[in-house]
């Protein structure tokens, strides 16, 4: 039982990581129709841009991270949208979708030839001390990293739902046409969603580098996780990106410990084919009409 | 009266075809003036010429008495140009009464103002005075999108006003509403005529809902006006049964 606790505890981490990417992912295709297939290298990036900043600029870990994260959103955020998105997107999601792709490979190829090839320590900011949970020493940084993660995910909420500019965000996704007649700056909203999406994937990054290391490679595991959970939540709802995180984050955890770290990443994959067959929407997503 | 809309020898051609030719009417403050006609007579493509989402070919729209003509959609609805949509457009995530305050909130306050003041615009009370106005009071709380489509075409309305529009145009309100609501839409926008002053301009297929509500009607065959007066003087205007009914 408490071994079951400690694997739960571990995979709810985890899974509130992919939930914030996941979240992202659902943002920016709500106002953009945009399938981020970079998603998991905007996750793996970050961490590796702040160990860039120190060996390049020898400066302290905390500043490390306020450069790596400024540069990300200012550059994956601001410039992703400008210099990719826009373009593309008149062109249709299909070109955008291998676009994001490409961009994938390039980030991917670029932070192994540009930085490492192998996996590189990232410093928690958590303390490596473990507490009693029922009687399960479970580590204080996988409580911290749902603390942090789910905080943030409140937050990001509560400015949706409950601020001015949040509702113009949501407008601006759900009718952009109506909203710009109703004087709504719907191209704002849209970059709006490009720079949490990349607050979140730097917020993700910091969080679970200090497990997995940083590493160029990062991305493939966490894109895919972070995809299938959109699609079991509901692409087009914050909550279903969470709750879709929240689940592969506990099936792969209790599928690596109870069944075998060779089928890790195929029971995720089970639970995508499963929902696509019995509930394509998602768990709690809205059934969408589109008129061709 | 004083006119709050005037379209003054408006053309529209694609390539070599003319959608709308030489059309000219004036809305006068407070009343309901119908546009009818034909299918294929121009009237869609007049009134995306008026709300700037066609740049028309020749002619002038002013509102009182300045010329908007060209405008961008957003501008005009900034300078109290309200209007319904013939395909229903609320948000369909949002309750109805966020709905509402939405639609009223860009015209609300400064830049600063809009950023960091009251999450309802302090537009709460006014929307909650349109729900009851248009009886959606039960419905203030439900998301948009599981609404009705009657119920959804009364909130459209609704969030035409809350911008505290000169003129709400409405491009084919009674389109694809059941009866029973029809009767309610037609009530609710003639008591907003009568005891408010709202002024209206409607385009619709439906003579009847035209006939019954409007004081004025303007008849459009081929992209041009056929006729113009009282429902009864239109009614009775052998040309406009021809052009309707082809004999």
């Amino acid at each position: 039982m408490s071994e079951f606790l400690a694997y739960l505890i571990v995979g709810i981490a985890t899974g509130s990581i992919y939930a914030l990417a996941a979240i992202g992912f659902t943002l920016v295709w709500q106002t953009s129709q945009t399938i981020n297939f970079a998603q998991g290298e905007f996750v793996m990036l970050p961490a590796i841009l702040v160990l860039l900043a120190v060996k390049l600029l020898g400066v302290p870990i905390p500043v490390a991270v306020l450069i790596g994260a400024a540069a990300f959103v200012l550059i994956f955020g601001v410039g992703f949208k400008r210099a990719i998105v826009d373009p593309m997107l008149p062109h249709g999601v299909l070109p955008l979708a291998i676009a994001t792709m490409s961009l994938a490979i390039i980030m991917k190829e670029g932070a192994k030839d540009g930085f490492s090839a192998e996996a590189q320590s990232f410093p928690s900011p958590f303390a490596a001390d473990t507490v009693s949970i029922l009687g399960t020493a479970v580590s204080v940084q996988f409580i911290m990293i749902i603390v942090v993660a789910f905080a943030s995910i409140a937050a990001l909420q509560w400015f949706v739902t409950r601020t001015r500019t949040g509702r113009q965000m949501q407008a601006a996704a759900q009718n952009p046409n109506v909203a710009r007649i109703l004087g709504i700056p719907v191209e704002r909203m849209v970059m709006l969603t490009f720079i949490i999406n990349a607050a979140l994937a730097a917020l993700a990054s910091f969080l679970i580098s200090p497990i997995y290391l940083a590493k160029f490679s990062n991305g493939e595991t966490i894109g895919l996780f972070a995809f299938i959970a959109a699609i079991v939540g509901g692409f087009n709802q914050v909550r279903g990106a969470l709750l879709g995180g929240i689940l592969v984050g506990i099936f792969d955890s209790l599928a690596a410990a109870y069944v075998s770290t060779s089928y890790r990443l195929a029971v995720p994959l089970a639970l995508l084919v499963l929902i696509i067959l019995l509930k394509p929407e998602g768990l709690i997503g809205r059934k969408e009409e589109r008129h061709v | 009266m004083s006119a709050v809309l005037e379209v003054e020898d408006l053309h529209k051609s694609f390539g070599g075809i003319k959608a709308v030719r030489g059309v000219s009417f004036s809305v006068r403050k407070g009343e309901i003036l119908g546009i009818i006609g034909p299918n294929g007579c121009g009237k869609s493509t007049l009134f995306n010429c008026i709300l700037g989402q066609l740049d028309p070919t020749a002619g002038r729209v002013r509102l009182n008495g300045e010329d908007v003509t060209g405008l961008r959609p957003s501008d005009l609805n900034r300078r109290g140009v309200g209007r319904t949509f013939q395909l229903l457009q609320v948000f369909p995530d949002l309750t109805v009464r966020e709905n509402l305050i939405l639609a009223g909130q860009e015209h609300h306050g400064s830049m600063i103002g809009r950023l960091f003041g009251p999450r309802d615009a302090g537009l709460t009370a006014s929307a909650d005075t349109m729900i009851g106005f248009f009886k959606l009071d039960h419905l203030a709380d439900a998301k948009a999108g599981g609404l009705s489509y009657g119920q959804q075409k009364l909130l459209d309305a609704a969030m035409a006003f809350m911008a505290g529009p000169q003129i709400v145009l409405l491009d084919e309100p009674a389109g694809g509403v059941n009866l029973t609501m029809l009767a309610s839409l037609k009530e609710r926008l003639r008591a907003m005529n009568e005891e408010l002053g709202a002024t209206f301009v409607v385009i619709e297929h439906n003579m009847e809902f035209v006939m019954s509500l409007c004081t004025r009607v303007v008849v459009l065959a081929e992209g041009a006006v056929l006729a113009e007066g009282t429902p009864a003087e239109v009614r009775a205007n052998p040309a406009v049964m021809e052009a309707y009914l082809g004999h």
